[in-house]
């Protein structure tokens, strides 16, 4: 008998609506139902970009517009990093149905908050003129509430489904608000709200080609620049098309980088970049690092961001400068791990390792040493493959299936070197492990949770390292090292184009982040305009077609030119 | 609606289409009359889980083993690495010397092995699947009735949640990861208890229906001109929809009563470290949760990580953890095997020991809880000290309602994994002819083990 497949895919799908069809009714048939709908919009937009909201920027625009006080408590989706960037990987993520679960009960709680007694006064754009059914007011509220949540007014469509949940549910509980609440909810809970949908239309100055929309850009600056959803003003700049405009484009990203807030939305690309969000679900052996808490782990993350926005933000100051400087903040906890004393009345004090400290910038801080070691000893390796992929852009490959362990013999005594340098000996780890180990070699007088040391197992630790021929001596030496790599501060260019693009650089991008890289260094390296240099460039917002769509934008032009 | 499949209407669904393509093991399956029955003579419904353990087991350089019984067929022994399954092993098959088989693609460290066995193909990067695991396809046919459709658990106090069970290949499950979280997922609010008397439907649950009509209703709208990613994504964000409003169907239904169903009490807030004996512990308390899930008709199938593919767990206090030391350790030269390593994989094994005598501990019609499962155990790798994909120690637990004959050893070198994932899905009971892709196709489930 022969298996064809079409006839296998029938008797499947044929069975799995007849499982559908007995256990509910009221579902919808699975999947089949979607494939077809890529017909072009009436409006020629299209989608280019799916991007899932992460957990900050949903908070932060939960709190942006209904106030500081709403309680968002809830388990979000793990995010995912591509490429370096959970900003990337933000790109390529959907939502289970167990965090949809999760959402839609948060959305719940949040709409009770917002439109319970206290609330709902400074919320409401108008007064219901019925304790049960008033839908010019439950449209103006939708409609209002609505454009803040997806970003962009909505469609009378999106607007009438809503004024239906929210009628149905004021006269089934006799209750305006109660009907108002699921129409909230309903929003908060829409894949508009959940996900940064990017739309591009076809470019009115150049034929066949396409723009990002004016509400899609306006979104991209706001989450980039500020972490949170665009404010009135900027809805307004989309609205009236000024964001396509040079002047108008400028006035938007001057106003941006000004603004207070800028500071959360540094904060929000370090964290990224720095891969700070490991801290939540460190685990350190207590046996081993008496001092470890979460405590410490918070504080220690904290610690970095502190210094980072002190540094860059509120110093201006030069990028290369955080491999160096050794001006810092510290708190109670982490004034016992460095062993330093702890005399502020306050809970964070600026404090500044003395210059003949071993530590030096911000490779030393407890944050970066414990993150990248293991829960019971510390990892050059984790250490120097982190170096490379955070501060260069220099991912390093996963390693080879077929090593050949048997010449590794146990290292319990002496000191790590020892153990590396038996995969300096073998040609297949070599390739990877002479660039990975010796920064971190260079790290080795800090154990698993930063502590300073000197010795390991009774021996002096070696922390003198050679990097293709550059050798340097300990934290200093490294640091001296980075602070005067090219590659650091062209990595940080090409982390911020890729974060607020949520798109990893291709070969096409190459020159553009070279003279990009360029101005960011004749202009003294400064962190604090760079996102303003970068979005001014009309890369930051060119449209690549994504894979499927090229066909049907292809049929709607000749179908244009036949017009 | 009906809780249950209705036997013949499967039936006719298959021949309505092509009966050609199903294999006869799979018809048997659905015409066996062994399964056992709750008082009332309402059959038993099979549930389906996966579960899964990092770092494989030991094998030796010499070609020896520390876990593959010499035995094939029923009654084998129980060998050094196997010792936890010692009082279960009558209700668990051992599958040895299958293997992951990569067809010119590099084996991914950590990742190809169970990548793999769970959505047949070899992946080309790290951290995504080729398409999706397989449990999804079960949960798609028994799913569908219980209030979570999945479950999906992680126990290793990892830095990151674990899960390998995904839809698109890309995004994987949020899984729940500690006892508490379990506890009020499951028995926290929206659940009604299927033994109570006073049973009343919520009117707030039609309302909150509603709200997700609004949404649906945009569907045609958003699917407009995406492309080809992005419309996998949105795919996959619809079905988690309508997973949703399924839930509260279901919720709008008397249960149906449970009797194995006693609601737990809320557990403690657990240690936060990633040593094997903490690990151990979690397992033991959320499967004992899992359990009374299962019991009370909460679910019907779930995935259970207790330590990921890279595992970091560790004996307490020791600064090696266990994925450094299968690499790290020599060959004891007279014992002829790595002691430590081995050490380590029968304590990983303590995890899997305690979890099948959770669910074996619930008594259930006529027999326990596993006896009307079909949990399918597996690792990432074989020999971990080479990242051997080869030899990847496998596992059926659990009676599958009658269908499963366990307590066998299947030893097939060479044979690939995807006919071991092949088998536990129409144990199960899932419409599935063929699995896996290029050298990993199969449409030969393992029938040795199939009644």
């Amino acid at each position: 008998m022969t298996h064809h497949p079409l006839r296998k895919l029938q008797a499947l799908s044929a069975l799995s609506s007849a499982v559908w069809g007995l256990c509910a009714a009221s579902l919808l048939i699975p999947l089949s139902g979607f494939a077809q709908d890529s017909a072009v919009d009436q409006d020629d937009s299209i989608t280019v970009a799916v991007r899932r909201l992460t957990e900050s920027q949903y908070k932060n625009t939960i709190r942006d517009l209904f106030g500081d006080g709403i309680e968002i408590n809830a388990r979000f989706e793990p995010e995912q990093r591509e490429n370096g960037l959970l900003a990337i990987g933000s790109a390529t993520l959907s939502l289970t149905s167990s965090g949809f679960e999760q959402y839609f009960v948060l959305a719940s709680s949040i709409s009770d908050q917002v439109l319970g007694e206290e609330r709902r006064a400074s919320i409401m754009p108008c007064e219901p003129r019925s304790n049960v059914s008033d839908s010019a007011c439950a449209t103006e509220f939708i409609s209002h509430i609505g454009s803040q949540l997806f970003r962009r007014p909505l469609s009378d469509a999106e607007i009438a489904a809503r004024v239906q949940t929210a009628e149905l549910g004021a006269s089934q509980a006799e209750d305006f608000y109660a009907g108002l609440k699921l129409a909230l909810t309903s929003l908060l809970v829409a894949p508009e709200f959940l996900f940064r949908i990017e739309q591009a239309e076809p470019d009115p100055e150049v034929a066949g080609r396409y723009r990002l929309d004016a509400y899609s850009k306006a979104s991209r600056l706001s989450f980039m620049f500020w972490d949170t959803t665009p404010d009135a003003e900027l809805l307004a700049a989309a609205g009236d098309g000024s964001l396509h405009g040079n002047a108008g484009l400028s006035a938007q990203l001057e106003r941006l980088s000004r603004s207070p807030r800028m500071e959360a939305g540094a904060r929000a690309f370090f964290e990224d970049m720095m891969q700070l969000d490991g801290f939540g679900n460190m685990v350190k052996d207590p046996a081993i690092y008496p001092k470890f808490n979460q405590l410490v782990a918070d504080s220690a993350k904290e610690q970095m961001l502190k210094t980072v926005i002190d540094q860059l933000i509120v110093d201006q100051g030069d990028y290369r400068d955080l491999f160096t400087s050794n001006e810092t903040f510290i708190n109670r906890p982490l004034a016992s791990v460095y062993q330093v004393p702890y005399i502020s009345g306050e809970e964070w004090a600026e404090y500044e390792f003395p210059e003949d400290s071993d530590r030096a910038g911000i490779l030393t801080q407890v944050g970066f040493l414990s993150l990248w070691a293991h829960p019971g000893t510390s990892s050059p390796t984790r250490r120097g493959i982190k170096i490379h992929e955070i501060f260069m852009c220099e991912p390093t490959p996963d390693p080879p299936a077929d090593v050949d362990f048997s010449q590794v013999t146990d290292s319990e005594a002496g000191t790590v070197r020892g153990r590396l340098l038996d995969h300096m000996e073998n040609t297949g780890c070599t390739v990877c492990h002479q660039r990975s180990d010796p920064p971190g070699l260079a790290l080795e007088h800090f154990d698993g949770l930063g502590q300073l040391r000197k010795m390991e197992n009774g021996q002096l630790i070696d922390v003198s390292a050679d990097l293709f021929g550059k050798t340097f001596v300990g934290a200093k030496g490294l640091a001296e090292y980075l602070h005067d790599d090219p590659r650091a501060p062209s990595c940080l260019v090409r982390n911020v184009y890729a974060y607020g693009v949520a798109k990893a650089p291709g070969y096409q991008e190459r020159e553009y982040l070279q003279q990009q890289a360029q101005v960011f260094a004749d202009t003294g390296y400064r962190f604090a305009s760079l996102f303003k240099q970068i979005a001014m460039t009309p890369e930051f917002f060119a449209v690549q077609l994504p894979e499927g769509l090229e066909s049907a934008v292809a049929s709607s032009d000749s179908a244009a030119q036949q017009d | 609606m009906s809780s249950r499949f209705n036997r013949r209407s499967l039936l006719r669904g298959m021949i309505g289409g092509a009966t050609v393509s199903m294999g006869i093991p799979l018809l048997d399956l659905f015409l066996n009359e062994n399964g056992t029955a709750f008082a009332d003579g309402a059959p038993i419904p099979t549930r389906f889980g996966t579960y899964f353990w990092g770092l494989g087991l030991t094998d030796t350089p010499t070609g020896g083993t520390r876990w593959v019984p010499e035995t094939v067929g029923p009654g084998y022994e129980i060998t050094p690495e196997l010792q936890a399954l010692a009082a279960v092993k009558d209700k668990v098959s051992v599958f040895s010397g299958f293997r992951a088989i990569p067809d010119g693609r590099p084996n991914l460290v950590h990742w190809s092995g169970h990548a793999s066995i769970l959505s047949g193909v070899a992946p080309s990067s790290t951290g995504r699947f080729e398409g999706a695991s397989f449990d999804t396809r079960v949960a798609d046919a028994l799913g569908g009735t219980t209030r979570f459709k999945v479950l999906d658990i992680d126990a290793s106090v990892s830095r990151r949640p674990i899960s390998y069970s995904t839809r698109s290949g890309s995004t994987f499950a949020s899984p729940d990861v500690t006892p508490l979280d379990l506890y009020q997922r499951l028995f926290g609010e929206g659940f009604q208890d299927p033994n109570s008397d006073d049973w009343q439907p919520n009117p707030d649950i039609m309302l909150r229906q509603s709200v997700l009509s609004a949404v649906t209703d945009q569907r045609k709208a958003l699917m407009d001109s995406v492309g080809h990613e992005d419309q996998i994504k949105l795919e996959q964000y619809f079905t988690s929809v309508r997973d949703m409003e399924n839930q509260l169907a279901i919720q709008l239904q008397k249960p149906e009563p449970r009797e194995a169903c006693v609601i737990p009490t809320p557990p403690n807030e657990i240690e936060r470290a990633a040593s094997v004996d903490v690990v151990n512990a979690n397992t033991k308390v959320m499967a004992r949760l899992l359990a009374m899930g299962l019991a009370c008709n909460q679910t019907r199938v779930f995935n259970f990580v207790h330590t990921g593919g890279t595992s970091e767990t560790y004996i307490a206090g020791n600064s090696k953890i266990y994925h450094q030391i299968t690499h790290d350790e020599p060959t004891d030269a007279q014992l002829g095997f790595q002691p430590e390593t081995s050490k380590l994989a029968g304590l990983v094994m303590e995890g899997l020991g305690a979890f099948l005598n959770e669910i074996d501990g619930v008594k259930e019609g006529d027999g326990t809880l596993l006896d009307n499962c079909l949990i399918c155990a597996f690792s990432d790798t074989g020999y971990a000290k080479i990242h051997s994909i080869e030899n990847i120690p496998m596992f059926l637990a659990g009676g599958a309602g009658g269908r499963h004959k366990a307590g066998q050893h299947i030893h097939a070198p060479g044979e690939s994994v995807t006919r071991v994932s092949l088998t536990a899905m129409q144990l199960a009971g899932a419409p599935v002819g063929e699995f896996g892709d290029g050298s990993m196709r199969t449409s030969r489930p393992v029938s040795e083990v199939m009644a």
